[in-house]
């Protein structure tokens, strides 16, 4: 653990506390395994003693900022969570002037489970270009220098080489085993539809059914939800407790949407998502 | 008396049990295992730790047809979902055992579920003994033990060279084979356990109703239903009907009191509607709710929510929480 990194995560959320510049701290505790981090909210300053950031800090914190609309929160954001915020922020789902962002370098994120954190990085983390947040307030612990690998996407390569009814087979496997717990839309910050379509009754989109067909069209329309919206934070693969792979799902859309439009999602504050967007010359004529 | 199976010897009687039975049993899928309907017995993950599902699912299925209602030429006829054959269910652990005997106290009662009774009667359920805990169970705390037979019809605890196997009731006993011999060894001790407090617990949760700490430990939760369906207790399904060219399926799902629109009422009222409201549903339900219907606590410390929560709301953790709290409150 970097003492001095979280020193001064510990000091700036005591003071912004004590100052009354915000009402709490969205940050990282350890969790009770003692080995992993788990999310913490801080409100007194005392509390800012119990303030972490080490390998093991997976969770994308910036979902929680949806649940605090209206006050003024300060929240520990890594270099990948950065580009949720720029999503919020083009969305218009978070004020820019509510939110203190407390910006961390991070030298990548291992991989973890309950109990046990691995030496392994991360995959998103091997490939993750970003040395320090695309914005922040304040940044602890600095730069990071990084040697990341190119994306290559070359596992979705390998699985747009299948033929259609071998992915329809994988994919009818991988689909039957979802439970519809919703993990995976409750844990991502580009879900905050009010009504999701999988709950709507009217019109009925899908019903409550936990079974292969109706899981299938459940994926499918999340996924598509995040076409061009989805950040990489792969929080929705993480916490899935089925393990179903959503990640190559998210980087297939992310890649068609990388080679068709030039756009990242997050990456930008100003520029919207190309769904998000309509221009008039864009109109077809009828029939067209 | 205790009986005694050699490794071939089980084999050959869950061979026999397969030609007329569905046995389900925990499966390796993947990295997971899973309770899975088998074909053979090489399919059993017998050394396995833990399942991510429990076996709750053979009972109340994550989806299920209660009955059809078909509409032809004017008749309509009400189809009922039958179980068709007997079943095993193969290797649960006592916790699992207990789990399966805490929901029959919901179902069962009269006039009871009939599709959960059926299946219920008709399947046996043979328990694999815990030789090792995970650092998360506490099984001991909740009324049940790594070797607890209670629930069971036969447990079967591993030894070197096989399986000491305990008849615990009449059905268990008219599903062996005969000339088993006697195991006259030494019987294994089982591992030992952290303690939780929930006695404590359960005599004074009533007064931290509108404590602020349900809603602080909210903060981090995502309201996901994770540990609600990876619990081998929480019960709770929702229904709606399917039509379809003049047939309507009533259908059962399941669902928990952690989704928004779980307690919202015709007309728009919702009883909790914040996130602290809804997370202490789950513990006020098996701690209090529970617990004044059926007399006993609706946890049994497999560990299952303290593994796979996303964000480690860990139920021992709160357990020891509220105890702290009441301790304060009864200072002060």
């Amino acid at each position: 653990m970097d003492m001095e990194l979280i020193q001064q995560i510990r000091d700036k959320a005591r003071n912004l506390l004590e100052e009354g510049t915000v009402e709490g701290i969205i940050g990282y505790e350890r969790a009770s395994d003692g080995v992993t981090a788990r999310p913490f909210f801080a409100y007194e300053p005392p509390a800012a003693e119990r303030l972490i950031f080490d390998e093991t800090c997976t969770h994308n914190l910036v979902k929680y900022l949806l649940d605090k609309k209206g006050k003024k929160m300060a929240v520990v954001v890594k270099p990948c969570d950065s580009r949720a915020i720029n999503l919020l922020l083009n969305e218009g789902q978070i004020e820019r002037d509510k939110v203190f962002i407390i910006g961390v370098g991070c030298p990548g994120i291992v991989e973890t489970s309950w109990n046990y954190k691995s030496e392994t990085l991360q995959k998103r983390c091997r490939s993750c270009q970003l040395s320090s947040p695309l914005v922040y307030d304040f940044l602890a612990g600095g730069e990071f220098e990084r040697q990341a690998e190119e994306e290559t996407y070359s596992d979705i390569a390998e699985a747009e080489a299948e033929s259609l009814a071998n992915r329809r087979e994988f994919w009818q496997e991988q689909f039957g085993r979802c439970i519809r717990c919703y993990a995976c839309r409750q844990v991502c910050p580009g879900c905050y539809c009010p009504v999701c379509f999988a709950e709507q009754l009217e019109p009925l989109w899908v019903g409550i059914r936990i079974a292969p067909e109706e899981n299938e069209l459940w994926q499918t329309m999340r996924s598509f939800h995040l076409a061009g919206r989805c950040v990489g934070c792969n929080e929705c693969e993480r916490v899935c407790p089925v393990d179903i792979p959503l990640s190559l799902l998210n980087r297939k859309l992310e890649k068609d949407v990388k080679e068709l439009f030039a756009f990242q999602a997050g990456l930008d504050p100003e520029e919207p998502p190309p769904f998000a967007t309509f221009k008039k010359e864009e109109k077809l004529e009828f029939g067209e | 008396m205790n009986l005694f199976f050699s490794k071939d010897d089980l084999s050959r009687w869950l061979d026999s049990l397969l030609l007329e039975r569905t046995v389900v049993a925990p499966v390796r899928v993947q990295e997971l295992t899973m309770f899975q309907p088998i074909s053979k017995v090489g399919e059993i993950a017998f050394d396995y730790d833990y399942t991510t599902l429990s076996p709750k699912g053979w009972f109340l299925p994550p989806s299920e047809t209660l009955f059809s209602v078909q509409r032809d030429d004017g008749q309509v006829e009400l189809v009922p979902t039958l179980v068709e054959r007997d079943a095993i269910l193969f290797g649960l652990h006592p916790c699992d055992a207990r789990g399966i005997a805490l929901m029959d106290k919901p179902f069962l009662q009269e006039p009871g579920d009939a599709l959960y009774r059926d299946r219920r009667s008709r399947t046996a359920l043979i328990g694999l003994a815990c030789r090792q805990v995970r650092p998360e169970c506490f099984c001991t705390s909740m009324g049940s033990a790594p070797d607890d037979p209670s629930d069971v019809d036969i447990l079967l605890t591993e030894v070197e060279d096989g399986y000491i196997v305990q008849v615990v009731t009449e059905k268990g006993k008219a599903l062996l084979p005969q000339g088993l011999v006697e195991y006259k060894g030494e019987v294994p001790t089982p591992p030992k356990l952290q303690v939780v407090p929930v006695k404590e617990v359960i005599s004074t949760i009533k007064e931290l109703f509108n404590d602020p700490y349900w809603e602080q430990l909210a903060d981090r939760c995502l309201h996901c239903n994770i540990c609600a369906y990876v619990c081998p207790t929480c019960y709770c399904f929702d229904m709606r009907d399917y039509s379809d060219k003049g047939k309507v399926e009533r259908v059962r799902s399941w669902e928990s009191c952690q989704s928004s629109g779980f307690s919202l009422t015709a007309g728009g009222y919702d009883p909790r509607t914040t996130k602290g409201e809804r997370l202490r549903q789950r513990f006020y339900h098996k701690f209090l709710y529970f617990p004044e219907q059926f007399q006993d606590v609706a946890c049994v410390g497999c560990g299952r929510c303290v593994r796979d929560c996303p964000v480690n709301i860990d139920i021992r953790e709160v357990i020891s929480d509220l105890k702290q709290l009441m301790e304060a409150k009864s200072g002060s």
